[in-house]
């Protein structure tokens, strides 16, 4: 026991002041009586048992002079001191990543660390300073070396979980840091520990407050929409694993819009992970939704002790017309191919009239047809029979009637084709470039296709020219244009990757609009404006929340005009499959100031999925050895204030001075309430004889 | 046996000449409303006998337990038999004997003779003690203003009665005696008389002066104290009373914040006689210790008055003096 303010013991000097208010107190107030005849006889009475009657009229004295001490005590604030259980310097580190959003516990494992960590300050030595480190996807002080324990446990009580990756080694290593600046320092490390065992070594001994104990988890573990390689259709793959030791029955529920689309109900082997593949998704819609149901499909009850994984959104792609730019002297077979493509453009020109006024670069696809410009466009190219060698690749020759070589089965670009019955009149003998790969081989180690990406641009070389040949009579010949085309211009647009929580994002901002608002999933708004005026991107970062943000522009008070392309020669489009070159230039690609785009956030993380605790002895042994009882000697002890109690009791004691002081007042109150009572109970009966009563009363009561 | 008068229409006329005409008659001395300022003497204290009072002044005889021997003739029975209307006995005719009381209807029919014996009637004198010490004045309303409205009562009664009124104040160690009234007329007098009467400052004997003013008794009457009895003797008193062998009667006066005292905290209690303090500290146990001592103090008083047939009539000053004498009095068989 020891005294903190051991100063404020100067209060009981209250303690004369009080008697000396009681001593001043005996100048009574002087009143005349007729006679002090029978007030002598009682206070003779109270004289003769002087000692026990004055005790028991001096209650209020005693009452108040014990509340005097009490509240002295108090303000010395007394503690009981007691051996540490932590060192001066702790240094805590909460996990706060998703996996602590776990139910197994409740309400969580975030919770439970927090609860377990703040009933852990209380073997805080005295004067020992406390830091708070979250450790999420990156680690944060929450509370830095401070003493005042009422703001570390309102630190430790704003944590909320997050759905990311966790990085407990980054926060390790961090606590670490904050440790290597004092001499008797701890990490303690409140975790599920689920997940891998972060490759760090520390010099500071770490205690773990270990939280959670279900592993009963299935989690969306990764989604995709990919078209097809023709770019005809979507699908959507998603991968769900299965982090139990048992085996579940969930149901999938794919929605697009917030319209449920598909629901197939799984059945996941423990610790597998399923390919799930939704074909034929439909048209127009923006982003899909995947939730991961109990088997009952209840969407309100948690299936697994991990909600937060089990729902995931992944952005569609918006459906561009493309835009293919054939460059030839005409070729029917392949425009009329090239024109049954869905979704794209075809324009035709001339060689004669291709120049830098074509702006290739306002096409997906350049296809030269026996001819080859001198500057190759920065875009995907198809090369068909190039006349010369190139950075395409190298002509050395030409092959007459050349064979086709044996086919590679898996080879993508050949799917649905049937080369078999193909016959080539003619072919230019090529040497395959190192960017590219062989797709139908020819005679000689000549490849009659290849494709690769050169320059980071898919760029694919036919050796001969499809008239040349009987392809163009056959089913394969579309099939393979399809393909090639696909390939080229990417299969449709690069599936746009989810983001992680927290990761942040750079959104261009279209021509005719100043800044950008984003539409969040839990439908607030934030407004990005760029820094400058002239930057055109802007980086957004508050992407905390899992699901589809939607980012508008905010249009100018006027609207850009779109910019119109320059004139010169210019590719015409070719109409409905006829084949034919020349006419008006396309316009580039319309930037519609209010298209909305959109970007998914979702957690996809197989490690933060899998809850189960891990070992909190492998986490503890990342730390220094605490050598015998863990104390150092010089560490002061922990102290508990009581003065909680001491508060208590003084208000008792208030109490009891105050009906001390109005004891006369009560037992007033008591008797007129009790004799009125007496009344009511009594009834009218009695009242007969109230009259005579009150003249006895009036008459002293003796008759 | 004392006998029991019908006492409303037992008014007699004031014997004594130089009564006020509006006095005579069956008529009592109370003037005419609205005309009182005319008939109040001077001397009287408005304050003390107001209009209202009395109008409840003449209603009312003294009881006397036992007939006594008294002076001049009057209205109350004595022992003696003599002139009056009221038959009492026959006695054999003695030789002297008035003849005027011979019973002649007797003699005609059995030729003897026979005296008629009727029942002597004779005044007493009705001795009113006020304790004029200065405790009297305290209380609320003032004892002594009760008291002197008490003695005025029951002296209109007695002088209604055309008994002998006797007014004594003690005060100090003495009493002063006031010259005795007789027949109803004098009741301005006695009215001026109490009115006279003020509480006198400093200590009082009760038993000294109590004693002083027995010194002073003539005959065997009625002797009423009007007294708060706060004294360490009082006790004596009642029984120096007693020992007169008049009729005593104790009218013990206490105020109601006597009875029940609304005093709380520290408090130096100064005696309004002897000016003695003592500090009390004044809580519910005290009062209630106050009460009990009070109730046995008066309990003592009223068994000393038993004993020796002393009336004891314990008051509250705030009793109405119509209460008092229609009431109490009568209930105790003090009033008739």
């Amino acid at each position: 026991m020891g005294l903190l303010a051991p100063l404020a013991l100067l209060g009981l000097l209250f303690v004369p002041a009080i008697l000396a208010m009681y001593l001043l107190r005996l100048r009574r107030k002087e009143t005349i009586v007729a006679s002090t005849l029978l007030w002598q006889g009682l206070v003779a009475d109270v004289e003769a048992n002087a000692p026990w009657q004055r005790l028991r009229r001096s209650l209020l004295l005693l009452v108040q002079l014990l509340l005097a001490v009490l509240l002295v005590f108090l303000a010395a604030r007394p503690v009981v001191e007691r051996p540490a259980g932590l060192a001066r310097d702790l240094v805590l580190v909460v996990d706060v990543s998703a996996s602590m959003a776990a139910t197994d516990v409740r309400p969580n494992r975030l919770a439970a660390a927090k609860e377990a960590a703040i009933a852990a300050l209380a073997e805080l030595p005295a004067g020992g300073t406390v830091s708070v480190i979250a450790a999420g996807r990156t680690a944060r002080i929450v509370a830095n070396a401070t003493t005042d324990l009422g703001r570390v446990r309102a630190a430790i009580a704003g944590l909320e979980p997050a759905p990311v990756r966790g990085d407990l080694g980054d926060a390790l290593r961090l606590a670490a840091a904050l440790a290597a600046r004092s001499g008797d320092a701890e990490i303690l490390v409140a975790t599920d520990a689920a997940g891998p065992v972060p490759d760090v070594r520390l010099d500071v001994p770490v205690r773990v407050l270990p939280v959670g104990r279900g592993r009963d988890n299935q989690a969306i573990a990764a989604l995709a929409v990919r078209s097809t390689p023709s770019g005809v259709g979507r699908s959507l793959f998603v991968s769900v694993v299965n982090t139990d030791l048992e085996a579940a029955e969930r149901r999938l529920v794919v929605s697009a819009e917030g319209i449920p689309i598909e629901a197939r109900d799984v059945f996941l082997d423990p610790q597998t992970r399923t390919e799930i593949v939704v074909d034929d998704l439909p048209e127009g819609i923006g982003s899909v939704e995947v939730a991961l149901l109990g088997r009952d499909g209840d969407a309100g009850r948690p299936a697994d002790d991990l909600a937060l994984d089990d729902r995931a959104w992944a952005v569609v792609p918006p459906v561009r017309l493309r835009r293919i730019l054939l460059v030839s002297e005409g070729d029917p077979y392949l425009e009329t191919a090239l024109s049954y493509l869905p979704g794209t453009e075809l324009y035709g020109i001339r060689p004669a009239d291709y120049g830098p006024a074509t702006h290739p670069e306002l096409f997906d696809l350049v296809i030269f047809e026996s001819t080859l410009p001198a500057t190759l466009p920065s875009r995907p190219i198809l090369a068909i029979a190039p006349p010369r060698s190139s950075p395409l690749g190298e002509v050395v020759g030409t092959l007459s009637e050349p064979g086709i070589g044996r086919l590679d089965p898996g080879e993508p670009l050949l799917r649905y084709v049937d080369l078999s019955t193909v016959h080539i009149a003619e072919a230019k003998r090529l040497v395959l470039p190192d960017w590219a790969r062989v797709v139908v081989p020819g005679p000689e180690g000549a490849p009659l296709l290849y494709a690769g990406s050169r320059l980071g641009l898919p760029t694919a070389v036919l050796a001969f020219e499809p008239r040349r040949s009987d392809l163009p009579l056959q089913v394969a010949f579309p099939i393979l244009v399809a393909n090639l085309a696909g390939e080229l211009m990417g299969g449709g647009e690069p599936p746009s990757e989810p983001l992680s929580p927290g990761d942040p994002v750079e959104l261009t901002i279209p021509e005719g609009a100043t800044g950008l608002r984003i539409e969040r999933p839990d439908g607030s708004v934030h407004e990005l404006v760029p820094g400058t005026p002239e930057a055109r991107t802007v980086t957004y970062a508050a992407t905390e929340l899992l699901g589809v943000y939607t980012v508008r522009p905010i249009a100018a008070g006027s609207s850009a005009a779109s910019p119109t392309p320059t004139t010169g020669p210019s590719p015409t489009p070719t109409a409905g499959g006829s084949p034919g070159t020349g006419g008006s230039s396309p316009s580039p690609v319309p930037a519609d100031p209010t298209a909305p785009g959109r970007f998914a956030v979702d957690l996809l993380d197989v490690g933060e999925s899998t809850i189960a605790p891990g070992s909190p002895a492998s986490l503890e042994a990342l730390g220094r050895r605490t050598g015998g009882a863990g104390t150092a000697p010089d560490r002061p002890p922990a102290r508990d204030e009581i003065w909680p109690w001491l508060a208590l009791l003084a208000l008792l004691g208030l109490l009891v001075e105050w009906i001390v002081y109005e004891r006369d007042g009560l037992a007033r109150l008591r008797r007129s309430v009790a004799s009125r009572l007496e009344r009511v109970t009594a009834g009218p009966a009695v009242r007969g004889g109230a009259a005579a009563d009150r003249s006895g009363t009036s008459g002293g009561g003796h008759r | 046996m004392a006998e029991h008068r019908p006492v409303a229409e037992h008014r007699q006329p004031p014997i004594e000449s130089g009564a006020p005409a509006s006095s005579t008659g069956s008529t009592p001395p109370t003037p005419a409303t609205g005309r009182r300022p005319v008939f109040l003497p001077n001397e009287l204290d408005p304050t003390v006998f107001d209009e209202a009072f009395l109008r409840q002044l003449e209603r009312l005889l003294l009881l006397m337990k036992a007939p006594v021997r008294g002076g001049l003739k009057g209205g109350r029975r004595s022992t003696k038999r003599g002139q009056s209307v009221e038959f009492a006995d026959y006695r054999d005719y003695a030789l002297g004997d008035d003849l005027r009381q011979l019973d002649w209807n007797i003699l005609a029919r059995l030729e003897r003779l026979f005296i008629k014996l009727y029942i002597e009637e004779e005044d007493v004198t009705v001795h009113l003690l006020l304790d004029a010490s200065a405790s009297m004045a305290a209380g609320r309303p003032a004892k002594l203003l009760f008291a002197k409205r008490a003695a005025a009562a029951l002296g209109y009664i007695a002088l209604a009665s055309e008994d002998r009124v006797v007014v004594s104040a003690l005060a100090g160690r003495t009493s002063r005696r006031m010259p005795g009234l007789r027949g109803s007329g004098r009741v301005f007098r006695l009215l001026a008389n109490l009115s006279a009467i003020e509480a006198t400052p400093g200590p009082t004997d009760l038993l000294t002066a109590t004693r002083h003013a027995l010194a002073g008794l003539t005959g065997r009457g009625i002797v009423i104290l009007c007294s708060d009895l706060f004294d360490p003797a009082a006790d004596r008193v009642i029984r120096d009373l007693a020992a007169t062998g008049a009729e005593i009667i104790v009218l013990h006066v206490l105020a109601p914040d006597e009875l029940e005292p609304d005093l709380s905290g520290d408090l130096r209690l100064v005696d309004a006689e002897t000016g003695n303090g003592v500090d009390v500290t004044i809580d519910l146990p005290v009062l209630d210790g106050y009460r009990q001592r009070l109730a046995a103090w008066r309990d003592g008083l009223a068994a000393v008055a038993a004993r020796r047939r002393v009336s004891y009539v314990p008051l509250a000053s705030d009793l109405p003096i119509a209460e008092l004498v229609f009431a109490e009095l009568r209930r105790r068989r003090i009033l008739g």
